[in-house]
């Protein structure tokens, strides 16, 4: 059930399974070119989160998905469905810590986590440094409402031929990082509202934070935070610039948790 | 008289289009711009060039452009129609609209994103104004919602309040009657009243059962196969003719099998179907109240003569609150065949009218096999409207 609620795609072959998650403003995508590179040695399980992509636009509850537990209780579902043991959890900007939770909620289930640009809380708190302040992330929903055309005509983009990107040529038969406008107001107040530092230090599986170079999200000490606060954890600064480097540096991502794992 | 062509300039094209122009690195740094560009952000080319793109976009359309729109132009080479605002020298606001597209290399190295941008101030300002109006209609609607519930839930309240007095009054007149010594005169009084009570705890229970389908209570029923329900509409039957001597009343039960039914709703529909037949027939002509058990089903049918029911409306009969041609006197709210619907679907049943000069037919038919598979405390829903 939660299969088509959160349009999961399981591809691959292997002995362990590797779950991408993605984050804020888009949708499983985002992973495409990372995830592909991993089908051979291992179970790849790709989804959408309840709001994004191809996702059930009806299953929204907008009391359970008041903060990222709710994210995470998917993660959890999907993850019994799959009788997931032992796993690796990768998520990307806020999904590192809905991961992060869904670790924290099903101990057995991923034994590895992968960060990529995750931040544990957005607003700058005292010494904290977050990268944001409280105006901007109100600024940022304002944004949101205001646009809210304008992402609605993001939702269905005009698929144009692509022939000079002949490795994305099956996948736009489909509509990029389709997000549903008022849903992605609301995850964005989830996300950039959150606080999660509390929960780092209780985090069990092994953890390798990937730190973007000039990523206005999640900044470079919010990273280094992250690697201090949860235990046994590797930190590792990519030469990728920008918030998305699994799109924008495909191949030094997958190198890096090639590494890791 | 002919003119000859002019030539266009490309250059002068490019920097005084009626469009920005903006290119970028593929690390989100500002390559090129055009002269059109530079006058609505107050501010010349030169200065801009080398900057993030990030140094043109106000903080939110930074954050949506790192998480959505370069990640979908990532994915797709060319994204349109994106709605953003970007901020002038002097920090005003310029609302636009732009296409962008990555512009790549023969060896599909990405050169450029490239940006065709529109100034979007009156479509930004009636789009507002849409998603305004889209939230104030919402906020009326649930508003009304709410309303409606109070509303509901008030008439629930009030007719269950209205019981007990009835009740009393009931008990009342009982006792009066059994112990008491009426004039001639004294038993019609008593006997009206005792008739009016009835009809009166009739239409409370009928406001009752529709309040509670309204408030989602659905239409609870207590199912029993094994009692006979023969005897049930007779009793029916015997209430009316007490109230009403002079009308015929003809009955006709062929009941050789249990029927798994809520005993007590079965009483409700027939004395609803009779109440109708005795008001709206024609005095002088005798009321029919046939059941049978026949092809697997259960068939309970009230025939009156009488005028017969316009098509128009026979089509509105079974909807709340829907009256037809009576006298006012005689009107109640409209309930009584709604709710006899209700309690058709609840057994899985249904209600049919057929109406001519000759005579006016309510006829309701359950599966009786259906029936008996039911979880007998299972609660239908009794979906109003």
């Amino acid at each position: 059930m939660n299969q088509a609620r959160n349009n999961v795609k399981v591809s691959g072959a292997g002995s362990r399974t590797m779950m991408f998650s993605h984050g804020f403003g888009c949708d499983q995508h985002m992973w495409g070119l990372v995830a592909k590179e991993f089908e051979a040695d291992f179970r790849v399980v790709l989804f959408d989160h309840v709001g994004a992509g191809r996702s059930d636009l009806n299953a929204y509850d907008p009391e359970k998905y008041s903060s990222l537990g709710g994210y995470a209780d998917d993660v959890v579902e999907i993850g019994r469905a799959l009788q997931l043991s032992n796993a690796v959890f990768v998520g990307h900007s806020v999904s590192a810590m809905i991961g992060a939770l869904a670790s924290l909620k099903a101990p057995d289930m991923f034994s590895e986590l992968v960060m990529v640009g995750p931040s544990p809380r957005y607003v700058d708190d005292g010494d904290y440094v977050g990268g944001f302040s409280h105006g901007q992330v109100d600024e940022l929903l304002e944004f949101l409402a205001a646009n809210h055309l304008g992402w609605s005509a993001a939702m269905a983009p005009a698929i144009m031929g692509n022939a000079d990107r002949p490795e994305l040529g099956e996948t736009l038969a489909d509509s990029f990082c389709a997000t549903d406008p008022e849903i992605a107001r609301q995850f964005a107040r989830v996300t950039f509202f959150s606080d999660n530092r509390a929960d780092l230090s209780r985090i069990e599986a092994r953890t390798l934070v990937l730190q973007c170079s000039e990523d206005i999200i999640a900044p470079t000490c919010v990273g280094e935070y992250v690697h201090q606060q949860i235990p046994n954890s590797e930190y590792r600064l990519l030469n990728a610039t920008g918030h998305c480097p699994n799109l924008s540096a495909p191949a030094e991502v997958t190198a890096a948790i090639r590494a890791f794992v | 008289m002919s003119e000859a062509a002019p030539t266009e300039d490309l250059q002068d094209l490019y920097e005084n289009a009626p469009c920005g122009y903006l290119s970028l690195s593929p690390a989100g740094r500002i390559v090129k711009l055009n002269t059109t560009l530079a006058v609505w952000l107050d501010t010349s080319a030169h200065a801009l060039v080398g900057q993030s793109v990030h140094a043109l976009l106000s903080f939110g359309g930074r954050i949506a452009f790192e998480t959505h729109l370069a990640p979908t132009l990532r994915l797709q080479g060319t994204v349109n129609e994106l709605a953003l605002d970007l901020v002038g020298a002097n920090g005003g606001k310029v609302p636009v609209i732009v296409n962008a597209a990555e512009k790549r290399g023969p060896d599909d190295a990405h050169l450029f994103t490239r940006m065709t941008i529109f100034k979007a101030v009156d479509r930004r300002a009636y789009e507002r104004e849409l998603v305004e109006a889209r939230d104030r209609a919402q906020a009326t609607a649930n508003a009304e919602h709410d309303i409606s519930m109070l509303r509901e839930q008030f008439i629930a309240v009030l007719g269950h309040d209205l019981r007990n007095p009835l009740a009393a009054l009931a008990a009342g007149l009982s006792m009066l009657r059994s112990k008491e010594t009426f004039s001639d005169r004294g038993q019609i009084i008593a006997k009206e009243m005792g008739a009016s009570i009835s009809r009166a705890t009739a239409l409370i229970e009928n406001v009752l059962d529709f309040a509670r389908g309204r408030l989602g209570e659905g239409l609870t029923l207590v199912r029993d196969a094994d009692e006979p329900l023969a005897p049930v509409l007779e009793q029916v039957v015997n209430e009316i003719r007490a109230v009403v001597p002079d009308r015929q009343i003809i009955t006709r039960f062929a009941l050789d099998r249990p029927v798994n039914c809520d005993r007590g709703r079965m009483a409700q529909l027939a004395s609803n179907l009779i109440s109708n037949a005795v008001t709206h027939g024609a005095a002088g002509m005798p009321i029919d109240v046939e059941a049978e058990c026949c092809d697997g089903q259960l068939t309970l049918s009230v025939t009156n003569g009488g005028v017969a029911i316009p098509l128009d409306a026979q089509a509105r009969l079974f909807q709340p609150f829907f009256r037809g041609a009576v006298r006012r006197s005689q009107q109640g709210l409209g309930l009584g065949l709604f709710i006899v619907n209700e309690i058709a679907k609840a057994h899985g049943g249904e209600m049919k009218v057929s109406s001519t000069d000759e005579a006016t037919r309510f006829t309701f038919t359950m599966p009786l096999s259906g029936s008996a598979q039911r979880d007998p405390e299972a609660s239908e829903p009794f979906a109003a409207g």
